[in-house]
């Protein structure tokens, strides 16, 4: 993947840089937002990971800007602002995923692996699989090798969520967000309760599993 | 700078002045309407009292002929008085009267006139120039009369008016200056009052206040709520610096062993696995240190009091609802059921994640302190209702409760009960409750449940 990182702190971007670059992604690297803009809009990149106070240039505004003139390459939003009301302003002016300082790299690997994914077609299926594991999201049914899995509204959701970007890692935080819509860490094991009930549901009885835990990092769905 | 510049530069005392120009204004318009007027009513009054007089000579005349017109116009100019009288035959001379000297046209013509004219009269108690109003007439006989009226005690009257006039003025500038300077200088008083208070508080003394008198008047009312400001003000300041000493002891010791624990792994030869351990394990560590420093950030906004851009009409029932779903798996797992009693569609102009956030500590909590060993199964309920316009959302569960004497306590920054010392979590769990409850107007209260805790959340449906 070829990513654009607008980041001023060298020291965290020369650690971000090198990280993504283990991870098998080409990385560009601008330390400030007006150089970041122009990189942004005459090169092509898969995903942009912007911070938000840069100098010469404040981050919303190169998002906005790019957005503005049709490019739709997808942004995560780095900030050190993490309130509900940030996490809002930084989407509304075109962000697509917004990460608060300090991260986790697995997580910000995670989410950017999700977002370049949704610039691929696959966006708009009415039904993925996963092995012979199939989800069809018009009828709501959920099939294992040609047998039925009744699921609960909130496992289907979860599932949807995993299948729509199987082989990708996601984090405890992302299907927080994006299945329960909730910005919050909880303290306890929440969702690995969930996702045992889950997996209970999809893998039991079948000889290969398809619902994995990623060690420190979260969950994957994959053949 | 004198003391009079600063009279002058209050705003009563230029209202003042400003008044008491509009009503000197006033008052000299409204008596020379008055002093019009009544010199016109006068007047009338004279001209109808000298018509009186011309009918009723005209009358002798007719009756008593030539002599008893003369005898009554002599009778009538010896009386002192105003009154002006003249009686002459065709020929212009006198035969009775006061008064000699008319203007030609008066002895000529016939109507009203008014003339300058010399008193000379010997019944006159004024001498000099005089200022007449006569009705001339030739009587059926060839006599020429003429009646009148010297206006000197019109312009008295106007002159009286004039000097009323003059006196009121006078009273009402020496009045209304000295009810203006007054007012001024108890207003400056009032006002230095509270300047002195105020630059007392911003020398430091923030415990300050400023006086409230007993009159209750607006300088009560602007004192009484400029001292709720700095009641609140106090309290914020108060919370900071609490916050501070709390911040510092909490992060210090958790940043404490993460040094201890990389210092150790540093020594430590004996290979990769033990150092990896440690690396892990300093980043777990560091993992909580963020967690207890956003709930601290989310506190401090909380409190901070303004109802942000996120609050919106929240569905509270359906929060409850999806908090209540996300956790079920966990009670469950931890060997409590969790039941939930929650009247739909209850609304609450509220801050969503907030609210939410409030609710995972509320669970988090019962979950926390529910003892797996308790002969009863433990158990957590989760209800939302709406009473006398107030959202009530409550958490119960049937562990081991709070004592009365602590109840209140526990919802303070990073208290936890001397019992629970040794469970995990930062403590602020409870704290971000009860800032989410102020947030929303509302309070955050700790209950028995018979046994154990039902934490209640009370917020007002109107903010």
């Amino acid at each position: 993947m070829k990513i654009l990182l607008i980041e001023d702190d060298r020291e965290a971007a020369s650690y971000l840089v090198q990280a993504l670059d283990e991870a098998g992604h080409v990385t560009h690297h601008a330390t400030d937002g007006e150089t970041g803009y122009a990189m942004a809009s005459s090169m092509d990149y898969d995903v942009l990971i912007v911070d938000r106070m840069l100098p010469r240039r404040d981050g919303l505004s190169i998002v906005e800007s790019l957005r503005a003139e049709g490019n739709k390459t997808p942004v995560l939003i780095l900030s050190a602002l993490g309130e509900v009301d940030d996490r809002v302003t930084g989407l509304r002016a075109g962000g697509d995923d917004y990460l608060a300082k300090p991260y986790a790299f697995t997580e910000l690997l995670a989410r950017i692996e999700v977002l370049a994914r949704r610039s691929s077609p696959s966006e708009a299926a009415t039904s993925y699989q996963v092995g012979d594991l199939t989800l069809d999201r018009l009828s709501r049914k959920v099939e294992r090798n040609g047998e039925s899995i009744l699921l609960q509204p909130r496992e289907f959701r979860l599932l949807e969520y995993l299948m729509k970007n199987a082989g990708k890692v996601v984090t405890r935080t992302m299907l927080l967000e994006n299945v329960w819509d909730y910005h919050f860490d909880p303290q306890t094991n929440v969702i690995d309760v969930h996702m045992s009930r889950l997996r209970a549901k999809i893998d039991k009885g079948h000889a290969n599993p398809l619902l994995h835990t990623i060690r420190g990092a979260g969950y994957m769905i994959r053949e | 700078m004198s003391r009079f510049a600063q009279l002058w530069r209050t705003t009563t005392v230029r209202l003042t002045a400003v008044f008491i120009l509009l009503f000197v204004i006033f008052s000299i318009l409204l008596l020379a309407f008055i002093a019009y007027q009544s010199s016109i009513q006068i007047q009338q009054q004279q001209t109808a009292a000298i018509d009186r007089e011309v009918q009723l000579l005209k009358r002798i005349d007719e009756r008593q002929g030539v002599r008893g017109i003369v005898f009554a116009v002599a009778r009538l100019s010896s009386q002192p008085g105003p009154g002006i009288y003249y009686l002459g035959d065709s020929a212009g001379l006198q035969i009775a009267g006061n008064v000699s000297g008319f203007p030609q046209d008066v002895l000529q013509g016939s109507g009203l006139f008014s003339f300058n004219y010399d008193r000379d009269s010997p019944y006159s108690e004024e001498t000099g120039k005089g200022y007449a109003v006569v009705r001339s007439l030739l009587l059926d006989d060839g006599l020429r009369l003429v009646v009148g009226r010297d206006v000197v005690e019109r312009r008295g009257f106007t002159a009286l008016i004039f000097q009323a006039f003059v006196l009121a003025v006078a009273g009402i500038l020496v009045f209304s200056t000295l009810a203006g300077v007054v007012t001024a200088r108890r207003v400056l008083k009032r006002i230095d009052t509270i300047n002195a208070t105020s630059h007392k508080i911003m020398s430091g003394n923030l415990s300050e206040r400023i006086p409230v008198t007993r009159r209750n008047d607006e300088f009560d009312g602007l004192a009484t709520s400029l001292n709720a400001m700095l009641d609140r003000i106090e309290d914020l300041m108060q919370g900071l610096k609490e916050v501070t000493d709390n911040v510092a002891h909490d992060l210090k010791t958790p940043l404490t062993r993460l040094r201890n624990r990389a210092e150790a792994a540093l020594r430590d030869s004996s290979g990769n696995d033990s150092k990896n351990e440690a690396l892990e394990t300093t980043i777990s560590e560091s993992d909580k240190l963020i967690k207890t420093f956003n709930a601290l950030l989310m506190i401090a906004r909380a409190e901070a009091g303004a109802p942000s851009g996120a609050f919106a009409d929240v569905d509270v029932s359906a929060v409850a609802v999806d908090v209540a779903e996300l956790y079920e798996p966990a009670a469950e797992e931890a060997g409590m059921t969790l039941d939930t009693r929650i009247t739909p569609g209850v609304q609450l102009r509220a801050n969503r994640e907030l609210i939410g956030q409030a609710l995972v500590n509320l669970i988090e909590n019962a979950l926390k302190y529910h003892e797996p060993g308790a002969d009863t199964p433990g158990h957590i309920s989760v209800a939302v209702h709406e009473e006398a316009g107030r959202v009530k959302i409550e958490v119960g569960d049937n562990g081991p409760g709070i004592p009365p004497e602590d109840r209140a306590r526990v919802v303070e920054r990073f208290v936890r009960l001397e019992k629970s010392r040794t469970e995990p979590g930062s403590g602020l769990g409870l704290s971000l409750v009860a800032a989410v409850a102020r947030l929303h107007r509302g309070e955050f209260r700790i209950e028995d449940n018979h046994p154990g805790v039902l934490a209640v959340l009370d917020l007002p449906k109107a903010i």
